[in-house]
């Protein structure tokens, strides 16, 4: 009963992820970003198990770093520069969500090809996972602007987390909080920086920094 | 002791946030980097026991990666001191607190025994270096730290990632701890290590400015002051090499030596290549360096990936290139301090204008490039032997090439820097920019040890590197 909603879960992940490579909007961006972590803090209490402490610790550091935190000092930064709009500077928004389908292909194949010891829970765990990481990994080509790239870097950090599901018992809580803990500050410390560059070039288009070149 | 180690950086650093003088706050860093070298030494007396299920503990690559970002911290506390003294008006309070909040996480790098808190660790030298990069805050500075942001925490994920990946191979363990993991290699995953590896070897790659993940490097320490480059081209790049080492522990238990092996040349070889042919024509001093580096890293890697005596060698330049790059660095800092730019068309007559800081970079010049006396040299020549000894003759030669390459553009361009006359008076602007004892000292110190490591190599860092390389095989 349960992979069905599993399997759903994992489906509408990926989904965002895709409707955020169609998106141009900053504000959208960032809501799609935070919706798809709140999702993703609902899925271990989907695993099997009873409620450990570790899900608890889990659900509530995603829930108040990546749906509140983060989200919180990106929206405080589209605010605070001018721009409200980003769309794909090499390839067209289409181009961007063919691409972003064909690497969805590709993570069913890569998948594919690696065995698990041991049955996962459900078997779109590995191909959304890789899928997220791939369309992370796109928007922070494809996109121009700081915090539109910020976004992808973060989306691609969710697509980690979902490898990091199969490894439940095994992580220990500590790293986990650490790695929270550092995904927070690196996102707080780009936040400073791109406040700076609005403040230095009176733009965020990380294209137009082309001083420094061979 | 462990802890103690841990947490006098860490407190040095909360209290450079509150301290209300700049020279209150050097003096903590000062204090905090000599206590910080106090415990390394003492750590070599007296190993200390492993603490929190083991999750920390000092191994022979521990100590050796420690000691030698500790000495290149004290040097660098001491110069830091000067440095931003001779910026009028400056705060140094970001920048101390910065550096030693570094230093913590450098240390922590060194002593993970689990692979996550080693990542952990790992990220946050990332962090900490992004507002030192930008100390300057010029429009470029702010360009660079971006590029080493993004990309910098793009590969530390896919890194982190690799470390999944690592788990999941290791599912029937159900531990990342190192030692964990070498006792029951037999019994990892073998598609999954592989994957594993290679994305460790683009994440960890990326941070250690390994060609075709070097990009930021160039413009990261093309901008950062003297001082910070001379930490992360000595400092956080060995905290990356130690990576590296750790994989190959684990590939060598697990009998995949040879999965990593060619990986690790092609890579090694490819950043020597690329790096000499940009160093060819340079104009800009720090992106000079920033070149050499990822040609030190490229030999780094190529005798890791040689094994036998490429290992000892490895780990022995390892050594040699953190000092000598810290030396070359400070005294770009100070070349930056006294003539204003980095282009190396505007730096003429540094010997007849200042003449301790063009002696010291004639001196860096011969110990980063590996001429005789200095440990640089002994280093190189073991690689080169290593590979002679594999048979890998096409490798060997093209190692001399690329050494040869780099000579020539090195030599050439510091060369011109240090001798000749002060072409015109505008250099004089400065009047107030004369040398320092306290930017002088340090660099001195690192070109004594990086002198010292090629006339003798004391017994007891003989034994810790013989250690060490018998762990890969070597």
């Amino acid at each position: 009963m349960n992979t069905v909603w599993i399997d759903m879960a994992l489906a509408v992940v990926v989904i965002l992820a895709i409707g955020l490579l169609g998106t141009s909007r900053l504000g959208s961006i960032v809501r799609l970003f935070a919706l798809q972590s709140f999702i993703l803090a609902f899925l271990p209490f989907l695993l099997e198990g009873g409620i450990g402490i570790h899900k608890v610790v889990i659900a509530t550091g995603t829930l108040i770093v990546k749906v509140i935190a983060i989200p919180a000092i990106l929206f405080w930064a589209v605010r605070h520069v001018s721009i409200r709009r980003d769309t794909p500077a090499i390839f067209g928004g289409s181009a961007s969500l063919l691409v972003g389908g064909f690497l969805i292909g590709l993570s069913f194949f890569l998948s594919s090809r690696l065995v698990l010891s041991g049955k996962p829970f459900s078997d779109l765990l590995i191909p959304s996972a890789f899928s997220t990481l791939f369309i992370g990994f796109l928007v922070i080509i494809s996109r121009v602007k700081a915090i539109t790239q910020v976004v992808g870097y973060l989306i691609m950090e969710n697509g980690i987390f979902l490898f990091a599901l199969l490894l439940f018992e095994t992580t220990p809580l500590l790293v986990e909080l650490g790695i929270f803990l550092d995904i927070f500050v690196g996102v707080f410390v780009m936040g400073i920086i791109i406040n700076h560059i609005q403040n230095e070039f009176d733009h965020m288009d990380i294209s137009q920094l082309t001083s420094l070149k061979e | 002791m462990i802890f103690l180690i841990l947490g006098l950086p860490f407190a040095g650093g909360g209290l450079d946030l509150i301290l209300p003088t700049n020279r209150l706050r050097n003096w903590i860093l000062f204090l905090i980097a000599l206590a910080h070298l106090g415990c390394v030494v003492s750590f070599w007396l007296i190993p200390p026991p492993a603490v929190i299920n083991g999750f920390l503990a000092l191994d022979s690559f521990s100590i050796i990666i420690l000691s030698v970002i500790s000495i290149l911290f004290f040097a660098v506390s001491l110069y830091a001191a000067g440095y931003v003294q001779n910026e009028k008006g400056r705060s140094n309070r970001i920048f101390t607190a910065c550096l030693l909040f570094l230093l913590f996480s450098m240390t922590l790098v060194t002593m993970s025994q689990h692979l996550g808190l080693f990542w952990i660790a790992m990220e946050a030298t990332t962090l900490m270096c992004a507002p030192l990069i930008y100390f300057h805050h010029r429009p470029q500075a702010l360009e660079a730290t971006w590029k080493y942001l993004v990309i910098g925490s793009v590969g530390i994920a896919l890194a982190l990632l690799g470390t999944f990946f690592l788990a999941i191979s290791a599912l029937e363990i159900k531990s990342l701890l190192l030692s964990d993991l070498i006792s029951q290699a037999a019994s990892l995953s073998v598609p999954w290590l592989k994957l594993a590896i290679v994305f460790l070897t683009v994440g960890y790659g990326t941070k250690m400015g390994l060609v075709p993940m070097h990009s930021w490097k160039p413009d990261a320490y093309g901008e950062a002051p003297g001082p910070v480059g001379a930490l992360l081209a000595g400092a956080v790049t060995n905290c990356a090499f130690l990576a590296f080492l750790r994989m190959s522990q684990i590939c060598h238990a697990a009998d995949q030596a040879e999965f990593l092996k060619p990986i690790l040349l092609a890579i090694g070889i490819a950043s020597m290549a690329l790096a000499s042919f940009f160093m060819l024509g340079q104009i800009d001093f720090n992106r000079l360096l920033a070149y050499s580096s990822i040609e030190h890293m490229g030999i780094l890697i190529l005798g890791l990936g040689l094994g036998g005596l490429g290992i000892y060698g490895s780990l022995f330049h390892a050594v040699n290139n953190a000092f000598s790059k810290g030396l070359i660095f400070l005294v770009s800092g100070n070349l930056y301090q006294q003539y204003r730019t980095k282009r190396i068309g505007n730096i003429q007559g540094v010997l007849k204008s200042f003449p301790f800081t063009g002696g010291l970079l004639v001196v860096a010049l011969l110990a980063v490039t590996g001429i005789p006396p200095f440990g640089t040299f002994f280093s190189e020549f073991m690689i080169l032997n290593a590979a002679l000894a594999t048979a890998h003759y096409s490798l060997a030669f093209f190692y001399l090439l690329f050494l040869s390459i780099v000579f020539v553009a090195m030599s050439s361009v510091v060369l011109k820097m240090a001798r000749g006359l002060p072409e015109n008076r505008e250099v004089e602007l400065n009047p107030n920019q004369k040398e320092s004892w306290i930017t002088t000292v340090s660099p001195l110190f690192l070109a004594g040890i990086a002198l010292l490591l090629g006339l003798c190599v004391p017994s007891f860092l003989n034994q810790a590197l013989q250690k060490s390389s018998a762990f890969l095989g070597g």
